[in-house]
């Protein structure tokens, strides 16, 4: 396994918001991690970059124990993330963002750089254009392509798909298969569970802290409880029923 | 009624005008070659060596001394903004408590000088160190915190500095220290009285003996420091350890993502400052001869953010001009006597009414303001890195 969470407990404060979770991410896949508005995804993955400490249990990368390394070392280790809401640097323009994303890097950049722009042909279009003047889809391609600079062996992604256009949601999810297939491994946390599951490999369903069901991502899709809860199966009803 | 409307017609269009005329200048400077820029500074280095001049005083400021204020507050105030400047300009942390690296450096000056027997050109670089690693002692426990939380740490730290001082009898408590000696004179090299230097007012002036009554040595004293501090961070902001900060003050968690060890460049940020606040310190030391705490109030660390922050935080041709303003104006409204603290306020919420950025921002701090992120803090709540307290830091909302 690349990445294996065992038994991983997170405060905030005196509240827990992950309790007990394990989970583990092969070379290769793309895992998902789905579940509803506070059920601990995004600390989840800011638990495997370093932003938050964890209180109990372990994180091990690439065989090293990686629970109390600071997040700037999780970089050089192989760890890259896009960050919930794209965390772009919006008084940088695009190649600094791009060059930002190297930083801990040292030596040439270029064939990443060019492997960016080729992903992103809109990110060379772009490239003097400042960070935080572009459309959110545009945020959401510089934030994962500045994730790439740094050349991670597991790219994190905080719900890429938020606040973007159906069609833009298409275009990342393909790219983020673009570049699962390219050798990345991906661990893809996500509101909008259909589309996820759709791309994933496999699937953990996360509900306050907890993992509640792993299986292979094409079996959730077809799961009822899941389609109830979150591919607006049942969630439709009320809202159907109103009018009679 | 239309009177007032045409007024204010009248005002918007000269603010435009004023607009695009800072834009002109901008983009000539940005397009400007080394030579070309090398002129402009030597031009206003030798501007800056004329300020004393008597013609530039008596319209600046004809009520009091013009090379004492040109020396403190302006000079003074000065090379404190572009202390400050790095902290919050550049790193984006926001200290309410500066003043306490300029009251270290003061007091380093007044204790070695006084007591110990050192000289000024001893004491100077002792200062230095002394400010940076109090700046560094400050935010080894507190860079942790973020926004307003470290500002209210930093607050704090001010005035315990202050009332340390003043509660200490071995460094003279609230009557502070007096007797401490000034600069040894360099040379007594004088500039020769003759035109055009007579008619300036700056004939016979002797620039490098440090006398008791003419502040105008001091000025060039103040003004050297100055360039130095001005040469320093702008090296400093264009290499790795300036990129750093860039993205640390506009998202902190992304920064750390990237692989930068936030920490330590916040820790470096505190230092830089805390250093350029003590040796401002250690010259104001050097030319009053006696301070005392009350010298070192709250005040003055709102009145050198204010200059930050109304200048432009950042940029570093608007923090120096927004510290001029803010020691000057309060001398030049000193006609109006017991009005004149409601003049200098009216002017600052004018400004900052008009001109929210700052007189002159950087373009990539109106982007980051636009965002809602860079300088300041973000306001929200602090949260720990992977080494440290899950329990210190108060919660925040995650999903």
């Amino acid at each position: 396994m690349l990445l294996e969470l065992a038994d991983v407990h997170v405060h905030y404060g005196k509240i827990a918001a992950i309790r007990g979770l394990s989970l583990e991410v092969g070379e290769g896949e793309i895992v998902t991690l789905i579940g509803a508005n506070g059920a601990g995804k995004t600390t989840t993955l800011k638990t495997v970059s370093g932003l938050r400490p964890l209180s109990r249990g372990r994180i091990v990368f690439d065989g090293r124990d990686i629970s109390r390394m600071p997040g700037h070392k999780r970089v050089l280790a192989g760890i890259g993330q896009s960050p919930e809401g794209r965390g772009v640097f919006p008084g940088m323009t695009v190649a600094d963002n791009l060059a930002m994303g190297a930083y801990a890097r040292r030596g040439d950049t270029s064939k990443e750089l060019a492997e960016v722009y080729e992903l992103f042909p809109r990110l060379a279009e772009r490239k003097d254009q400042l960070g935080g003047t572009m459309s959110g889809g545009e945020q959401q391609m510089l934030a994962i392509g500045r994730a790439l600079m740094a050349r991670p062996k597991v790219l994190l992604l905080d719900e890429p798909s938020m606040g973007l256009a159906p069609m833009l949601v298409q275009q990342i999810f393909s790219i983020i298969v673009e570049i699962n297939r390219r050798g990345t491994t991906v661990l893809l946390v996500e509101q909008n569970a259909a589309q996820a599951l759709q791309v994933a490999h496999r699937a953990y369903v996360l509900e306050t802290g907890r993992i509640v069901k792993s299986a292979p991502a094409a079996d959730l899709l077809d799961d009822p409880q899941v389609r109830a809860a979150y591919l607006g199966g049942a969630a439709d009803a009320p809202i159907t029923a109103d009018p009679e | 009624m239309s009177g007032a409307r045409a007024d204010k017609g009248g005002s918007v269009s000269w603010l435009t005008r004023a607009r695009a005329a800072l834009r002109g200048v901008r983009e000539w400077w940005d397009s400007a070659s080394g030579p070309v820029r090398w002129s402009v500074y030597l031009l206003l280095i030798v501007g800056a060596v004329l300020l004393p001049a008597d013609a530039v005083g008596n319209v600046m400021s004809p009520d009091s001394n013009w090379a004492d204020l040109l020396f403190f507050p302006i000079g003074g105030y000065i090379l404190l903004a572009i202390g400050l400047n790095v902290v919050v300009g550049q790193a984006g942390l926001l200290d309410l408590g500066y003043v306490a690296f300029f009251a270290i450096g003061g007091y380093t000056m007044a204790i070695l000088g006084e007591k110990v027997g050192w000289s000024f050109w001893e004491i100077l670089p002792v200062g230095i160190v002394v400010a940076a690693l109090s700046g560094v002692i400050l935010g080894a426990p507190t860079l942790r915190l973020r926004g307003d939380y470290l500002a209210i740490v930093t607050l704090g730290f001010g005035e315990i500095i202050r009332i340390t001082a003043r509660n200490t009898p071995a460094i003279g408590g609230p009557n502070g220290i007096s007797g401490i000696p000034h600069p040894p004179t360099l040379t007594d090299w004088s500039i020769p009285d003759v035109e055009p230097f007579t008619s300036l007012g700056l004939g016979g002036l002797a620039p490098f003996e440090y006398g008791v009554l003419d502040a105008r040595p001091y000025y060039y004293l103040m003004l050297a420091a100055i360039i130095v501090a001005i040469v320093f961070v702008v090296r400093l902001n264009r290499s790795r350890v300036g990129r750093a900060w860039a993205a640390i003050r506009e998202d902190e968690d992304a920064a750390e993502l990237m692989g930068v060890p936030t920490f330590k460049f916040k820790l470096a940020a505190f230092a830089i400052g805390a250093a350029i606040g003590g040796s401002a310190g250690v010259l104001y030391g050097a030319q009053v001869t006696s301070l005392n705490p009350a010298h070192f109030e709250f005040m003055v660390s709102a009145l050198i953010l204010a200059a930050v922050v109304l200048g432009g935080a950042g940029n570093l041709p608007g923090v120096i001009l927004g510290a001029f303003i803010v020691a000057w104006l309060p001398e030049r409204f000193r006609e109006l006597k017991d009005y004149r603290m409601l003049f200098f306020g009216l002017a600052l919420v004018l400004m900052m009414a008009l001109r929210p950025e700052g007189l002159l921002p950087s373009r990539r701090r109106k982007a980051e303001l636009e965002e809602g992120t860079g300088g300041m803090g973000g306001l929200g709540a602090g949260v720990a890195g992977p080494d440290g307290d899950p329990h210190e830091v108060k919660a925040e909302v995650a999903g």
